[in-house]
């Protein structure tokens, strides 16, 4: 698309926004709850601006919840068909199956934006550490976590206490599909043992996590010995997203995912 | 008279030889003539250099789960922890009607009989991948199945699905979006009511 039809587009949408709010129509204009606060434009509303109505909420759905109790539609509610009385917007909405809206999100609880200058938000995690081949927990290795250098050893039964342990996001990926979970990395030593070195363990907010690390013991054979390496891989839900995210229509490759 | 009678045994040695060669009856596996699994067979599939089992892979070896930890190992792998924990049991459920099925139809690849494999062929399956959230989920729905009304045991499929919609489309297929059971979990729907939005004449059992 070249330049002038696209300013022609722009101009077109806004001078139907300037008509619109200056010369409400009829149809519009009588019985809508949002239209008494359409025909109030100012003159130093911009055209594009007059189209919003900050000052008046939306249309009220019938099975939108009270705001005075924000705490009732968090609580399972059995789809339950409307009463006749109720106002019902049009058949799509009279399906038991229709969902309530997303309660208001509580002030403490967003998720803050992502800056590399703030601290990381932590969660708890600890590592279990068991033989790679008898399966069997190994009692006093030291589990180094390698983002924070916080150590730990474990105990009779494999684990480590519960650590505090941030929950860290790859920024590359951030503004284009969220990562849905952090990422850590943990080295454990273990005297006989060959090290290992776990990446990727999975962290979510708010969530105690767990990963077991697996170690293989020295035998007489090993010459060379070095770190053993086991990468958590990515989940496959994300990656079917990310994948998604930049499909085109030319080559789509295996396409959209489809049921 | 000998001609009718001789034909007459031939026809009946021919039915006899039929009924013999014909498939055996066999009763439909449901819930009542079928108990749940304690183990089951995962083919172990060798890994891409990330780290992944690769569902195209050479099948390694076929490791024999105990079917509660094999659910466990399967759902932080399928669904995500940090999701509502309705969405989680509904998935907690469909993974283990999944298991379940593919337990009583198990296959023969490469000389290798398993029930499932470790890679999206089947479900992700990663030993010891088990986390405290996803582990409340498979024990609250340990109990309860979700059967065909005659309690015939199916398979619960399910695919990842859009963020943020319900994924109609899905429902239509009678397949769970994994991302549609967090939409309904956030909204205030029960593990019950996500399960009966998207699979159809199915119902809960409690064993």
């Amino acid at each position: 698309m070249t330049h002038p039809s696209r300013w022609g587009h722009v101009l077109l949408v806004a001078a139907c926004a300037t008509t619109w709010t200056v010369f409400p129509g009829p149809a519009r204009a009588e019985g809508h709850p949002a239209s008494p606060g359409m025909s109030h434009v100012t003159p130093a509303v911009t055209p594009a601006a007059g189209n919003r109505t900050p000052t008046h909420p939306a249309p009220v759905s019938p099975k939108r919840p009270n705001p005075a109790n924000p705490a009732a539609p968090s609580q399972p509610v059995p789809p339950t068909a409307p009463s006749p009385s109720e106002d019902v917007p049009g058949p799509e909405a009279q399906r038991p199956s229709m969902p309530a809206p997303l309660p208001p999100p509580t002030p403490g609880l967003t998720q803050p934006q992502f800056s590399p200058y703030v601290p990381w938000p932590t969660s708890k995690l600890r590592v279990r550490v068991i033989d790679g081949r008898t399966q069997q927990p190994i009692e006093g290795a030291e589990v180094v976590l390698i983002e924070t250098e916080q150590r730990a050893t474990t105990g009779p039964d494999g684990y480590t206490q519960w650590m505090d342990a941030p929950i860290i996001r790859n920024p590359r990926y951030r503004p284009m599909v969220a990562e849905l979970h952090g990422q850590l990395g943990v080295i454990a030593y273990k005297n006989g043992y060959r090290d290992s070195i776990h990446l990727g363990i999975r962290m979510h907010e708010g969530l105690p996590s767990e990963t077991t690390v697996w170690m293989y013991k020295l035998g007489p054979g090993d010459t060379r010995i070095e770190p053993v390496l086991y990468q958590v891989p990515y989940h496959h839900v994300w990656l079917v997203e990310l994948a998604d995210k930049f499909r085109s229509k030319t080559q789509p490759g295996e396409g959209p995912e489809r049921p | 008279m000998k001609k009718t009678i001789l034909g007459g045994l031939a026809a009946l040695v021919c039915l006899g030889m039929t009924a013999l060669n014909a498939p055996p009856a066999r009763a439909e596996q449901t819930i009542y003539n079928t108990p749940l699994p304690s183990t089951i067979r995962v083919a172990i599939r060798a890994e891409n250099p990330s780290g992944e089992s690769d569902p195209r892979g050479r099948i390694l070896w076929v490791q024999t789960v105990p079917f509660d930890e094999y659910c466990e190992d399967v759902l932080p792998n399928e669904w995500v922890p940090s999701w509502h924990i309705e969405a989680l049991k509904a998935g907690a459920m469909a993974v283990k009607m999944f298991a379940w099925y593919h337990h009583l139809h198990p296959v023969t690849i490469d000389g290798f009989t398993f029930d499932v494999d470790n890679t999206v062929n089947f479900q992700t399956f990663r030993y010891w991948s088990r986390q405290p959230e996803t582990n409340a989920a498979v024990r609250a729905v340990h109990n309860a199945v979700y059967v065909k009304p005659n309690g015939e045991i199916i398979e619960l499929n399910y695919r990842a699905g859009y963020r943020n919609s319900p994924n109609w489309q899905y429902r239509n297929a009678q397949k769970m979006a994994q991302w549609g059971s967090e939409y309904w979990a956030e909204r205030g729907r029960n593990w019950v009511q996500i399960l009966q939005f998207y699979y159809m004449d199915r119902t809960l059992r409690w064993i």
